[in-house]
């Protein structure tokens, strides 16, 4: 088991930070995932693939968190967003396109935000964006489609407005 | 089949490079006559990039000891809440990544294993199932919390078996400290006032072991461990209405 999960680890992490853009939070919430799929690791389906149930685990608790934050009314921790978010920008410049993209990424709803992850950044199938989202792969490609579009128009109007002092994210 | 009509979804597939080689060279051609849509397609491809580069140093950080598997049975940041599940953990990490055959062939030293969860739930049944007075922490009506309890400090499911088909009836249980962490611990009753103990505790080593015969002083009982999780039922009941309980418990706690 710690042979086919732990190479996942970093994309989990990967995952999880870009949901939840608070380091600790989305470590903390892998070290959780690790927990149930150990717990779990006997009941799992054989016939899917482990990426995609790992990935299930942990979309699911992101949610649950994203909605225990939204109950609590507690906001996004917006100051902590870049540096959170960004281990270490390599350059001045890359850090804030990177920061940039990662704030329109954040004014999408979750569920087209999620898609774009789990298939533009972690590279998962449809079948399994599907499976991980509970969602037919029908919805995944609508999803896709919409997030990608609304992307496109926000950057297209960052582009217009690069200096805009307030980029707002939303969750 | 250039004839076919390209769809949103096929465009999609084309940004992420996943249209099989008819079909794409289908959409690269309807690309070719429109230009709007072809830079769409180029934004797609270019934020999908930013992404990835944006999230790249979240997964190239060096993976924090609390996230590495290979290093779970030491104490940890957060150790006051986790040590607990992380000793279940290790117990199953050695079942399953095969070492634990490894070790059952090795014996390992005297207080490890499904022997040493038999004296334990030997000594546990001795000191509680004789107190008239106070055997139990959490009595049977609070069963849904008892059970809550037990699955939160073993980190594993547990429920407490329905015994009535063999005439027992239960009393309630309580945490039990050990070597090697908590352990559960049902009492049941039978009509006659004859007591039972179902003992529960991850294991470290023998996550996986056979039903065995124990005799522990002038206490019987039946050892097994099944995923990582060590069984003890024992009493004073006769040999084999033991060994019926303890089959089925074992039945119960595979089913769920």
């Amino acid at each position: 088991m710690i042979a086919t999960v732990q190479p996942m680890v970093p994309a989990l992490r990967r995952y999880a930070r870009a949901l939840l853009r608070d380091r600790d939070d989305a470590d903390d919430l892998v070290q959780d995932v690790l927990e149930r799929a150990t717990v779990s690791w006997a009941q799992r389906r054989k016939a899917g693939s482990v990426r995609a149930w790992l990935f299930a685990i942990l979309h699911n608790l992101a949610m649950d968190r994203l909605r225990r934050r939204a109950r609590r009314g507690v906001d996004d921790p917006i100051e902590a967003v870049p540096e959170a978010l960004l281990a270490s920008p390599p350059r001045q410049e890359d850090g804030l396109e990177h920061r940039d993209i990662m704030a329109m990424l954040g004014q999408l709803p979750d569920e087209q935000c999620s898609v774009l992850l789990l298939v533009g950044v972690e590279d998962l199938s449809y079948a399994e964006a599907a499976s991980i989202l509970d969602i037919p792969q029908g919805t995944v490609m609508s999803r896709l489609s919409r997030g990608r579009e609304r992307l496109r128009r926000l950057m297209d109007e960052g582009a217009d407005a690069p200096a805009r002092p307030s980029l707002r994210i939303v969750s | 089949m250039t004839d076919r009509p390209v769809s949103e979804a096929e465009l999609q597939a084309y940004v992420d490079g996943r249209l099989p080689g008819e079909r794409g060279e289908a959409v690269v051609a309807w690309l070719a006559d429109r230009p709007d849509e072809a830079a769409r397609m180029h934004a797609y491809r270019a934020q999908r990039d930013a992404l990835r580069s944006a999230l790249a140093p979240a997964a190239a950080e060096p993976v924090p000891p609390e996230l590495d598997l290979r290093l779970r049975t030491r104490p940890q940041r957060a150790w006051h809440r986790r040590a607990i599940a992380v000793a279940g953990m290790a117990a199953l990490f050695i079942a399953g990544g095969g070492s634990g055959w490894a070790l059952r062939g090795w014996g390992g030293p005297p207080n490890v294993g499904t022997a040493a969860l038999a004296r334990e739930a030997a000594a546990s049944y001795a000191v509680y199932a004789g107190d008239r007075e106070r055997p139990v922490e959490l009595a049977a009506s609070d069963q849904r919390q008892l059970d809550d309890w037990f699955s939160q400090r073993l980190s594993r499911p547990v429920k407490a078996p329905d015994l009535h088909a063999a005439g027992l009836q239960l009393i309630g249980g309580r945490l039990v400290a050990t070597d090697h962490g908590p352990a559960g611990l049902y009492l049941y009753r039978d009509i006659a006032g004859n007591r039972l103990a179902l003992y529960i505790r991850p294991m470290e080593i023998e996550g996986n072991d056979r039903m065995k015969n124990r005799e522990e002083g002038s206490v019987r009982g039946w050892t097994w461990a099944d995923d990582g999780l060590g069984f003890g039922v024992f009493g004073t009941a006769p040999g084999d209405r033991l060994h019926d309980t303890a089959n089925m418990v074992r039945t119960q706690f595979r089913a769920t």
